[in-house]
């Protein structure tokens, strides 16, 4: 289960063994579902839209007991046969995979393939990006696959070139075939520099001349990325 | 300190994505900018808010720049604090690589 993900309990007519009310604690715009559990089954799944308007603030279970905490010395009422804190994701998973109910998405969901899909298509590119490169003879060529920690860019493609008309080689290489295969034209360096970035959006290639790929270090700063083999043998930077 | 706003004449204020001319006013010993050198540098963060398009605008605590070199590139090996996205549309794709986070 998400973390943004609201977990309401209904009250029941019967009594109820286990209750739980689990609250999100961040909130994430792009992705809030409501999920109305239903342990009756009494109840009917309501229509969607109709739930969420008429949604209350969820009414926790009868059985409860006194309770004192402690490390803050303060009495509280504990949910029978229930420790929220001793909870973790997959029981949660598991809770929801058993009772939950989708009840409000905001906009129509994508489906998870789709996201899997853009990714190839974006991978795709940045493997021909980075064939490219090896074509004019780049050095030392990595795909860093960034898209879990930043969100502005997926892929990086890094590249070292030898000499300034190199770095210019590769970046008409990478351009043209970008414009003929994929029809992606990239904003950046027009003019080859010590270090050349071509941004096309979701891919952002690095070119760089040995010194400066040494002095930046983009690969200890994105460390965390994983790197994407490639088809072909990589030059070493001597 | 800026003493010249580039990109038009008689500019009065720079804002996030444009390069300034600066000076340095204070510098820590054993590092390669000296006090009172003329750099260049790229406006990464304002006190004044910036306004987008979507109508949200954001504003930083500082106000704060990268100095970079004649042909663009970013001085230092690193950047700190936070950096506005709107650096990527001024073509300062660069520091936004460098950014540990981009606003």
């Amino acid at each position: 289960m998400h973390h943004h993900q609201v977990l309401a309990m209904q009250q029941c007519n019967r009594p109820l063994q286990l209750s739980q009310l689990i609250s999100c604690t961040s909130y994430s715009s792009q992705n809030v579902q409501m999920i109305h559990t239903s342990l009756c089954a009494s109840r009917p799944a309501l229509n969607a839209s109709l739930r969420t308007q008429q949604c209350q603030v969820p009414r926790i279970s009868h059985q409860r007991r006194r309770v004192s905490n402690s490390r803050t010395g303060a009495e509280m009422e504990e949910l029978e046969d229930v420790d929220l804190s001793q909870l973790d994701e997959e029981d949660l998973d598991v809770l929801f995979e058993e009772y939950g109910e989708v009840v409000l998405t905001d906009g129509k969901p994508r489906p998870v393939a789709s996201d899997v899909d853009d990714d190839a298509e974006t991978l795709t590119f940045a493997i021909a990006l980075a064939e490219a490169a090896n074509e004019v003879k780049g050095a030392e060529i990595q795909v860093l696959f960034v898209k879990p920690l930043i969100y502005w860019a997926r892929y990086f493609v890094l590249a070292t070139a030898f000499s300034k008309p190199q770095v210019d080689a590769i970046g008409r290489r990478m351009r043209d075939m970008a414009e003929e295969r994929f029809d992606h034209s990239p904003r950046g360096d027009t003019k080859p520099n010590s270090w050349t970035l071509l941004d096309f959006g979701d891919v952002v290639v690095h070119i760089f001349l040995p010194k400066e790929r040494a002095y930046y270090n983009l690969e200890e700063f994105y460390g965390n990325a994983t790197r994407i083999s490639l088809p072909f043998e990589n030059r070493v930077v001597q | 300190m800026c003493i010249r706003v580039l990109g038009a004449s008689n500019r009065k204020y720079a804002h996030i994505g444009d390069v300034i001319i600066a000076v340095v006013k204070e510098a820590i010993p054993n590092m390669p900018l000296k006090k009172s050198e003329v750099v260049r540098a790229v406006v990464v963060r304002t006190c004044k808010e910036l306004k987008r398009k979507n109508g949200t605008s954001v504003q930083f605590d500082d106000n704060a720049a990268v100095v970079i070199n004649q042909e663009g590139n970013p001085k230092g090996t690193r950047v700190f604090g936070p950096v506005a996205r709107e650096l990527r549309e001024s073509d300062f794709t660069k520091i936004v690589s460098l950014a540990p986070e981009v606003l």
